[in-house]
């Protein structure tokens, strides 16, 4: 089911446009990841869905009217360096982003307590946030973020600034909320995407360049990679490997030849043709994943 | 409900950041500074000698009244660049910082955010003036005379329109810049430009709200409350107001980069 649709969005500072016809849907459940390199507007679609900056032009429209209006009451968001009042506790800031989201005092205490436990920060809620480490604070982020119950949580980077553990604690509580909550987060970093999302949003100088969920992506993609490797090198291999129909490039990595290939039916067929005409010692064959980094790397540069 | 919210918090901040704390006792050593001083001045001197032999220092004693103007003329001057102070950083120091892109993700109401402050910082500023001209004229009372207690009630009354006023500009800039330091020094430009035209054109701005504190010494002298001093007073309402909504509007339009 769909939850919201964002219309040709465009952003302009002055006469600059940050974010230039920006479309896409997102469906109800599911984990979208919005990737990019850095300056390709991600932050700035962040804050337009989170309700707070206004589009130059385009709409964003949810699919149930009545949250059309403000709808920062249905949306969390936790900005990519996010910042508290440090001379409250982790509980008091929680409880007054509750209250400021409209829930009564009660309702944003008993919803306090279950986030810190939720996440982790159970132990620390009566301490002051300056004296929180930057994991923490992510984590208080997180949960300031979902208080009011929102129906969309919006992160802006966050597992970019932390430290390997911080953000395995991140990326596994993003794992958690995944199972009942929708989630758009930005990233810059491949591997966090790949983990957790189950759909990705390509951006780049202010458009849109690819959506779909990983499996899509990878079948838009109209070559694949195999990779060999041999226990007892032939000679002239590459040149060998070159002269096979439909192998499109060959490329060495240490042991290993990469072969990039149009159609894989066909390319498995010749290859192996080869290999034991040739009687070439084969102790590799991998049909590799197209993995998102190539993907990107592909879609930035072009 | 969320505006009380705000205001409650902005308390609870400020007991925390101990302004409950200096503010009024700052405000109370403005106030009593001067009448006491003068009032002890021929004695320090007596004390302290290094007068000439046989010089005869004439030193008016001021009356009640002229006494309880010190402290209001002080309170004026130095009471409003602490205020300034106080407000520089309310709205610009949570921009700079980020936590305001924090607050802005909650469904916040611009009117809330900033009437709340408002009320919050005049709160502080309401009490410490009434324990600062309470203390003041304590002592005027001991040294120079009476003054009735009425008059000292209406002028502080009036007084703290005028910095209402003072804690409206300030605030109104606050949304401008995001250096509390400039803030506090556009502020001060601008209430010391408000003055200067009062001074140059007092004749026809009659009603200016920086004529408040001429008045109330007029009214503490002569116990009768002028038109002027109502208008004025009016004036000052009516500009916190205009300046309230200026910078609500302009958070509204701000661009958050």
């Amino acid at each position: 089911m769909e939850l919201l649709h964002a219309n040709q969005l465009t952003k302009k500072y002055k006469e600059n446009s940050v974010i230039q016809d920006v479309s896409f849907t997102l469906e109800h459940g599911r984990c979208v990841a919005l990737l990019g390199p850095n300056g390709s507007g991600k932050t700035t679609t962040l804050r337009m869905l989170a309700g707070f900056i206004k589009p130059t032009e385009g709409t964003i429209a949810f699919n149930d009217e009545s949250l059309s209006r403000d709808f920062r009451q249905h949306v969390g968001y936790l900005p990519q360096f996010p910042v508290f009042y440090d001379w409250m506790t982790g509980k008091e800031f929680l409880v007054y982003s509750g209250q400021l989201a409209h829930l009564s005092k009660s309702e944003a205490r008993k919803r306090a307590d279950e986030l810190l436990e939720l996440v982790n920060l159970k132990e620390v809620r009566k301490l002051r946030i300056s004296k929180y480490s930057g994991g923490m604070k992510q984590r208080l982020g997180i949960a300031q973020a979902l208080i009011h119950s929102p129906k969309l949580i919006i992160l802006d980077e966050p597992a970019s600034a932390l430290d390997p553990i911080g953000r395995r604690e991140v990326l596994n509580l993003m794992r958690e909320l995944k199972k009942d909550s929708t989630i758009l987060f930005s990233t810059h970093i491949l591997n966090d995407a790949e983990e957790v999302s189950d759909e990705i949003l390509l951006l780049n100088n202010g458009n849109v360049i690819e959506q779909g969920s990983m499996h899509e992506l990878e079948s838009v993609q109209n070559t694949v990679t195999l990779k060999l490797a041999f226990s007892d090198e032939p000679k002239f291999i590459e040149e060998r490997l070159k002269e096979i129909e439909s192998v499109f490039k060959v490329h060495r990595v240490q042991d290993d030849f990469l072969l990039t290939v149009h159609d894989l039916q066909t390319a498995r067929k010749q290859l192996l043709e080869v290999v034991h005409n040739e009687d070439w010692q084969l102790t590799k064959f991998e049909v590799a994943k197209t993995s998102l980094e190539d993907l990107f790397m592909k879609a930035v540069k072009e | 409900m969320q505006w009380f919210v705000i205001f409650k918090k902005e308390l609870l901040e400020n007991w925390r950041n101990l302004k409950w704390i200096w503010v009024p006792i700052v405000f109370i050593l403005f106030a009593v500074m001067d009448p006491i001083t003068t009032y002890y001045l021929p004695k320090i001197m007596d004390a302290v000698g290094g007068v000439p032999e046989g010089s005869i220092i004439d030193l008016p004693m001021p009356n009640a009244q002229e006494a309880m103007m010190m402290s209001y003329g002080e309170l004026g001057m130095l009471g409003v660049l602490l205020t300034v102070v106080i407000v520089m950083s309310t709205i610009s120091g949570e921009i700079k910082s980020g936590v305001y892109e924090m607050i802005l993700s909650k469904p916040v109401k611009f009117t809330n955010y900033v009437s709340a402050k408002f009320l919050s910082i005049m709160l502080i500023i309401i009490i410490s003036l009434a324990l600062a001209i309470g203390t003041a004229w304590y002592y005027v009372m001991i040294l120079f005379g009476t003054i009735d207690f009425t008059r000292i009630l209406m002028s502080l009354f009036f007084f703290t329109l005028y910095f209402a006023l003072i804690v409206s500009i300030v605030i109104m800039v606050n949304t401008w810049i995001q250096s509390p330091g400039l803030v506090a020094f556009i502020s001060l430009a601008l209430i010391i430009i408000f003055n200067v035209l009062t001074n140059i054109y007092g004749h026809i701005l009659t009603w200016s709200p920086a004529l408040i504190s001429d008045y109330i010494g007029e009214y503490l002298a002569s116990g009768v409350l002028i038109s002027e001093l109502w208008y004025a007073a009016l004036m000052a309402f009516v500009f916190s107001i205009v300046c309230l909504q200026f910078a609500i509007v302009t958070l509204r339009n701000r661009v958050l980069h």
